[in-house]
């Protein structure tokens, strides 16, 4: 069976960069020409020749999910005041915190005995499914309905670059594809003039375990996230040198292809024909990138309703840019936004100010996608998944000891709040429960994993199944573990 | 007898035995390895092999089939199928016993090769790969295919050397012919490229292209095996391997220096360094020879940079230990895969899968690496630090008086002042009152804080020596025996600034635990943070007038930041750990303890092998290791041929591709073991220099039908170059490469905000002059964000180990070479010397193809590169501003320029050129 998926997996490869060629060389080279390739240019893109950057393997049973929007907001906001109510914390807020929840305990930074600290947000049930939401989220309490809220996740890491890897790769160390890279070499890439998965990112940095937590580690690399960038070129070397205008550009591929086509002629290699194709294929991305890029062709109405002027880099604009990206059939669009971070030892980095700022800045935008989304016929079958990679702690810090300028909540693995829309989950749905101080997980608690193999399921894969083998071991996202939660699925 | 008949017969025999029913009816015995062990692997393994042992039935090893699983019932019974249980549950209907219990059912072939295996006893056989190797016959010397004509006369004359009567051999198998010759530009180009990763200069194409004499090539062979660069394109495969990078990965990802292992790797190709001593240096170089100080040579140290390759996290509340244990795993799974072709990795959380590797072999392994003194604190150590001016007359300042005074301790102070070992990181230290973890692995205490150090030998200690920064000020520290209030051994007054203090301690013998406590009342909320403590003999000649500044010089050598870098140092004594098995993998969960030792799957260690890491190295490059010759023979060959003999250069176990010229490759790896002596120069030259080698790589509808991938080499190498290549190939046929070699990474430019990372401080600075145009080897390597083009080609992160760089064909790649302003610099700097060479454009475009290709342009393409040019002449001359825009380098603005540049930029993404032909 291995030796068989290894053959496979070979085979694969080698059909990705020779591919058909080897069969429709002999009448479908004039057809390839640029006059067909700037025919097609729409950024649709559907009409092109029939072939892909990653050719689909056949999902193991029908998707429900054909594409994902992950939303990561990177540094972990703090489920205690934004979704995960606790009156009772209320009442302990200000008193040590018990013996029992520090015993053979790690913190990132909580030494000692902690003071226990109350939600900050002003709770309210809201839509008809009653799910609880703070004065944090105003936007999103609007779309309750459509939300299912996994309220007992937990994790194995306290620290942001392992947890975040963890989170997207199934994995603590550096080195495993992530989520992104599976879908897509799961299911491959619909749009021939677009990368199949596309990376956002705000609030000034790169998540803290860089370009690994969107990266293809042992896949082939034709599968890693392509970061697209709100400044500068938005796919590196995308635009054209300076004094080289399109017309131009046009006609230096076309003569690097027809002289390629010569050599072809000579020495027969396929690998030259699949050449061909990718300068047709960057050519055709060069426009259609900055195109769907642009948001100056959206209405006003819509501009108001994600809160974004022209020209921002903001998480905002990256919402909107991924509900452009899903039209336009890329697979999987993973956004992340810095600066979540709340230890409480700054002016931004709090869950009193600093966290009601930031959810200022992207509670409308994610509303709106939804909305958007909904609107469009869309929204069935995408997937939306809202998280980070960790919670925060029912405690207030106390890094070295002291008192903190500022509410602050250190990292936490045991509890933590992550809710998903759209394709194939629940429309208004709670599932898990932490205990009345949100500190553990009581009922249905989600693994890392679990959740992982819940969007694969989704996505039409069996977690289990769905390997590749590297340095002698079939490996999977979800590595040795993870568990289906049914109860989320439609 | 007439020989003539002889030979007929012979012939015969060997016709009528290709036949399998003759072999079968001449009572030839089902194979284990080729017929046997596939259908295992494919049907049983999974269930029945090292992850699980269903029923407790296993065909993982010989014994164990042949052992009565749960039920009983013995699953192979030699010489009766009709008893085994294995076959009774294959043929069973009934549901709950028919195997495979979940697969697909095995198909009549295989149940009867299975069914004849084991009537006919059953033989177990060893994969071919643990098998020692043994030299071959090399066809054409031996066998009758030759003698007798069956290698025609074309083909006799086709022969170089004796890889290629290997290689015509499987293509007469095969019924494929070879190619001709590569034209000489061709492969001039080619093995330019090979050899020494950059093209050959017009000077020495022209050069080759009069030669006429019968060793003109071999010439250009012994030539570029000479040149520097030919150590600069082999160092570039060794960084995959050797996951080399300029930054310590994880999330801060922060910088390291481990440029001269770099510089070592280079220097070590050039000079040919056998690979045998180039493999024991990297893997065993502290435990090298000692020079008269007894210390290692600086070199040697600097070779086991190689496993200090591995990360160091430095992120806010990480375990040191789980980290370290990282590294070490690491380390085991990057020699087996760089030396063994096998992948380890699966044994640390149970025996392999597939092949008969025991999940304990693993530990026994890792027990080698373990000693090693790194702990994945914040500062790497340990570290061998250059000294230079003032400092090294300090150090040599001490090392004199220690000489006149006790000789005895030069090889202490010798080692502390090169590497500061060994040392008790302050991490280890059991935390009491008032303590925290600063930085991650150091240890802080405020006013009346404490902490113990467990079981130190005191016995002949006479100093403190230790590094402590804290902005507290007339802080005391003082040391007790035993308990918090014993006896107190020494005192310090903690000095307000970073530093590394020696202070004298009370003679005391024996191993105690000792009690540091700290009084600081004057700035009792202030940290004093201690990095690691190391306690040592006293400096001699305390008696001495100078022995203060003796003992300040010291302190002072010790303090200074120095250039330094990671190396492997092997612990000593106290400093030696004990290895236990992680009970399936768990770093956490100890399982029973182990002593070092090589997998009984391969040959033993010698007897008079250390059991460390040097007896390791050595035991690697033995003649009689299996694996270490074919792997590495198999390396080059697929650096040269863009696919190794056995495909999957990484897994030589019954899991990777089966050897497409398995004797070829025998037959390589003892030559270049006993005839070559592990000289890699030796073994390319062997390579290159063979027929099949120098074939034309044209293909026909013909060939890609029969052998699409070119397994059977029936054509030379046609393969896309690398992302080293791509750059440093653009740089040189542009003239702007520079040939500086050595020294720190360089930055040349890239686009901004590639580099982001958390909490670092560090930032891409372009460097400027020659630095900006180096090889891509010297191009700064950081784990989290590596050089944009680079990886657009497929190099990988260097996060771990990776044998081959799987090529893709992307448009990123045409994004990169179209428009990555390094490109665009070197059109331009290619059309100005296209402008120079020629006078009409057709010249001049003419010549722009040979400076790339060496090849003349055919009249066909030189209309496409005229047209091109016209056009854009055209448009720079409407529009003189962009001829501005597009010309960033060149003094002289001309349309005609800006159109050679676009021309140029054209030229520098042919397939031709962006391949090896």
């Amino acid at each position: 069976m291995e030796k068989l998926l290894k053959e496979l997996q070979h085979a694969d490869l080698h059909r990705q960069t020779r591919r058909h060629f080897l069969q429709s060389a002999g009448f479908g080279l004039g057809a390839l020409g640029l006059g067909s390739l700037l025919g097609s240019c729409d950024s649709s893109g559907k009409k092109t020749i029939g072939e892909q950057t990653a050719q689909a393997r056949i999902p193991q049973f029908a998707p429900k999910a054909k594409r994902v929007i992950y939303i990561h907001m990177a540094g972990a906001p703090s489920q205690l005041e934004l979704f995960d109510y606790k009156p009772e914390l209320e009442k302990y807020h200000g008193k040590d915190c018990p013996a029992e929840f520090l015993e053979g305990k790690k913190f990132a930074f909580i030494q000692g005995v902690p003071k226990m600290l109350g939600p900050q947000g002003k709770f309210a049930q809201y839509g008809q499914s009653g799910a609880w939401m703070s004065d944090y989220v105003p936007y999103l309490q609007t779309v309750a309905d459509e939300i299912t809220f996994m309220k007992a996740m937990h994790t194995d890491q306290f620290n942001h670059a392992p947890a975040q890897l963890l989170m997207h790769t199934g994995s603590a160390r550096l080195g495993r594809p992530s989520l992104g890279a599976w879908a897509v070499y799961g299911l491959g890439s619909e749009n021939q003039n677009l990368p199949g998965f596309i990376v956002l990112a705000s609030g000034g940095r790169q998540p803290d375990a860089g370009k690994s937590v969107y990266g293809s580690g042992f896949l082939p690399s034709v599968y890693q996230g392509v970061q697209c960038r709100t400044g500068g070129d938005p796919v590196l070397y995308v635009t054209d040198p300076n004094g080289m205008n399109r017309n131009m550009r046009k006609q230096t591929i076309e003569a690097i292809n027809e002289i390629n086509r010569q050599t072809y002629e000579d020495v027969q290699d396929p690998e030259i024909l699949t050449r061909i194709s990718q300068y047709e294929m960057a050519f055709r991305m060069q426009m259609s990138v900055p195109e769907v890029m642009d948001v100056s062709r959206e209405p006003q109405f819509i501009m108001d309703m994600y809160g974004v002027k022209p020209g921002e880099g903001t998480f905002a604009m990256n919402c909107l840019l991924a509900r452009k990206l899903i039209e336009n059939d890329v697979r999987f669009v993973q956004l992340f936004d810095w600066g979540w971070d709340g230890h409480g030892t700054s002016a931004g980095d709090n869950v009193e100010g600093g966290l009601r700022n930031k959810c200022r800045l992207s509670d409308k935008p994610i509303a709106a996608l939804i909305q958007d989304l909904k609107m469009r016929g869309l929204l069935e079958e995408t997937l939306i998944v809202w998280g980070a990679e960790f919670g925060r702690t029912p405690m207030q810090e106390n890094r070295n000891g002291l008192v903190m300028p500022y509410m602050g909540r250190d990292h936490h693995l045991d509890a933590f709040t992550m809710w998903m829309t759209g394709g194939g989950v629940k429309k208004g749905f709670s599932h898990g429960q932490t205990d009345e101080l949100g500190y553990y997980g009581v009922k249905d608690r989600v693994h890392v994993h679990d959740l992982q193999a819940t969007i694969l399921h989704l996505m039409g894969f069996d977690h289990e199944k769905f390997t590749y083998p590297f340095q002698g071991r079939n490996f999977r996202l979800t590595d040795t573990a993870g568990k289906v939660v049914k109860e989320v699925i439609a | 007898m007439n020989n003539r008949i002889l030979i007929g017969i012979g012939v015969l025999i060997v016709f009528i035995s290709s036949f399998s029913w003759v072999q079968d009816w001449l009572g030839r015995k089902v194979d284990y390895n080729t017929e046997v062990k596939p259908i295992l692997n494919k049907h049983c393994m999974s269930c029945h092999g090292g992850v699980k042992k269903a029923g407790d039935v296993s065909f993982l090893f010989e014994h164990e089939m042949l052992e009565p699983g749960k039920s009983g019932k013995i699953p192979v019974v030699r010489g009766h199928a009709d008893e085994s249980e294995m076959i009774r549950r294959i043929l069973s209907n009934d549901p709950d016993e028919k195997m495979p219990k979940n697969g697909a059912p095995l198909n009549d072939n295989e149940i009867s090769i299975l069914k004849k295996w084991i009537n006919e006893g059953a033989k177990w056989e060893t994969h071919w790969s643990y098998k020692r190797i043994e030299k071959p016959q090399v066809p054409a010397l031996g066998n009758f295919w030759n003698l007798y004509g069956l290698f025609d006369s074309e083909n006799k004359n086709w022969v170089k050397n004796e890889i290629d009567y290997f290689v015509l051999q499987k293509l007469k198998e095969k019924k494929l012919d070879v190619s001709p010759e590569a034209d000489k530009a061709t492969l001039i180009r080619r093995v330019s490229l090979d050899i020494t990763g950059l093209p050959p200069t017009q000077k020495e194409v022209s050069e080759f292209m009069q030669d006429e004499s019968p060793d003109a090539y071999e010439k250009v062979v012994d030539r570029l095996l000479k040149s520097p660069a030919y150590g600069e394109r082999w160092t570039s495969m060794w960084m995959d391997l050797a996951r080399y990078a300029d930054t310590k990965g994880y999330e801060s990802d922060g910088g390291r220096m481990m440029w001269p292992y770099r510089d070592y790797v280079v220097k070590s190709f050039n000079e040919d360094k056998p690979f045998d001593r180039f493999t024991i240096e990297q893997l065993a170089g502290d435990l090298l020879e000692k020079d008269n100080e007894g210390f290692p040579k600086e070199q040697n140290l600097v070779a086991t940079a190689f496993h200090r390759n591995t990360m160091t996290n430095n992120e806010g509340g990480t375990d040191d230990e789980e980290f370290r244990t990282a590294a070490q795993i690491d380390r085991v799974n990057t020699t087996w895969e760089v030396w063994q072709g096998t992948t380890f990795a699966c044994i640390q959380c149970h025996s392999h899968p597939y092949d008969p590797i025991p999940h304990e072999d693993y530990y026994k392994y890792m027990a080698f690496f373990n000693n090693s003194r790194d702990e994945d604190v914040w500062d790497e150590w340990p570290k061998l630090r250059f000294y230079k001016g003032e400092d090294s007359a300090r150090v040599e300042r001490v090392k004199n008086w220690i000489r006149k005074y006790d000789p005895k301790q030069i090889a202490e102070k010798t080692e502390f002042m090169r590497v500061m070992e060994p040392k008790i990181n302050a991490h280890n230290f059991i935390k009491g009152d008032q303590s925290t973890a600063l930085l991650i692995s150091y240890y802080g205490v405020k006013d009346k804080g404490n902490a113990r150090i467990s079981n130190v030998d005191l016995t002949g200690v006479g100093s403190i020596v230790m590094n402590m920064s804290t902005k507290a000020e007339n802080a005391m520290l003082t040391f007790h025996l035993d308990k918090l209030d014993g006896p107190v051994i020494s005192t310090i007054k903690v000095p307000a600034r970073d530093t590394v203090l020696v202070a004298p301690v009370s003679s005391v013998s024996g191993k105690h635990d000792v009690y540091l406590s700290l009084k600081s009342p004057k700035s009792p909320e202030e940290w004093v943070r201690i990095t690691w403590v190391s306690f040592q003999q006293a400096l001699p000649g305390a008696e001495q007038p100078d022995y203060k500044q003796i003992v300040a010089d010291y302190a002072s050598v010790l303090t200074k930041s120095t250039e330094s870098m990671p190396v492997i140092w092997e612990g000593k004594n106290d400093f030696a750990r004990k290895t236990n098995v992680f009970v399936r993998g768990n770093w956490m969960v100890k399982g029973a303890e182990v002593k070092p030792d090589v997998p009984k799957l391969l040959a033993p260690m010698p007897k008079d092998y250390s059991r460390d890491r040097l007896g390791l190295a050595k035991w690697i490059v033995s003649r009689d290791n299996a694996l270490t010759g074919r792997v590495i023979v198999n390396r080059f060959w697929e650096q040269l041929f863009g696919r190794g003999i056995v495909e999957t250069v990484e897994d030589f176990g019954s899991q990777g591709s089966e050897p497409s010229h398995p004797e070829l490759l025998d037959w390589l790896a003892v030559q270049f073991m006993e005839q070559d002596h592990w000289s890699v120069k030796k073994l390319l030259k062997r390579i290159v220099m063979s027929a099949t080698y120098r074939q034309s790589s044209k293909s026909d509808k013909e060939r890609i039908e029969k052998d699409p991938y070119n397994v059977w080499i029936s054509r030379g190498p046609r393969v896309r170059l690398s992302a080293e290549q791509v750059r440093d190939q653009a740089l040189a046929c542009s003239g702007l490469i520079s040939r500086k070699m050595y020294g720190p990474s360089v930055m040349p430019p890239q686009p901004d905000k590639i580099w982001q990372s958390p909490y670092s401080g560090e930032s891409w600075v372009v460097s400027e002059g020659p630095d900006r145009y180096r090889r891509g080897i010297y191009t700064y390597w950081k784990r989290t964000a590596p050089y944009p083009s680079m990886t657009t080609f497929d190099a990988p992160s260097r996060e771990f180990c990776q044998s081959r760089r799987i090529l893709t064909n992307t448009p990123l790649q045409a994004l990169v070479t179209l428009n990555d302003p390094v490109y665009l610099e070197a059109a331009e700097k290619l059309a100005t010397t296209m402008k120079k060479q020629g006078k009409t454009p057709e010249q001049q475009l003419s010549e722009g193809y040979r400076m790339l290709t060496f090849q003349p342009i055919a009249p066909k393409n030189l209309n496409v590169l005229v047209k091109i040019y016209k056009e854009a002449l055209g448009v720079y001359r409407n529009k003189p501003s962009e001829v501005d825009s597009i010309l960033t380098y060149a003094k002289e603005k001309s349309p005609e320029l800006a159109a050679l540049t676009v021309s140029a930029n054209v030229l520098l993404n042919l397939d031709n050129v962006i391949t090896k032909e």
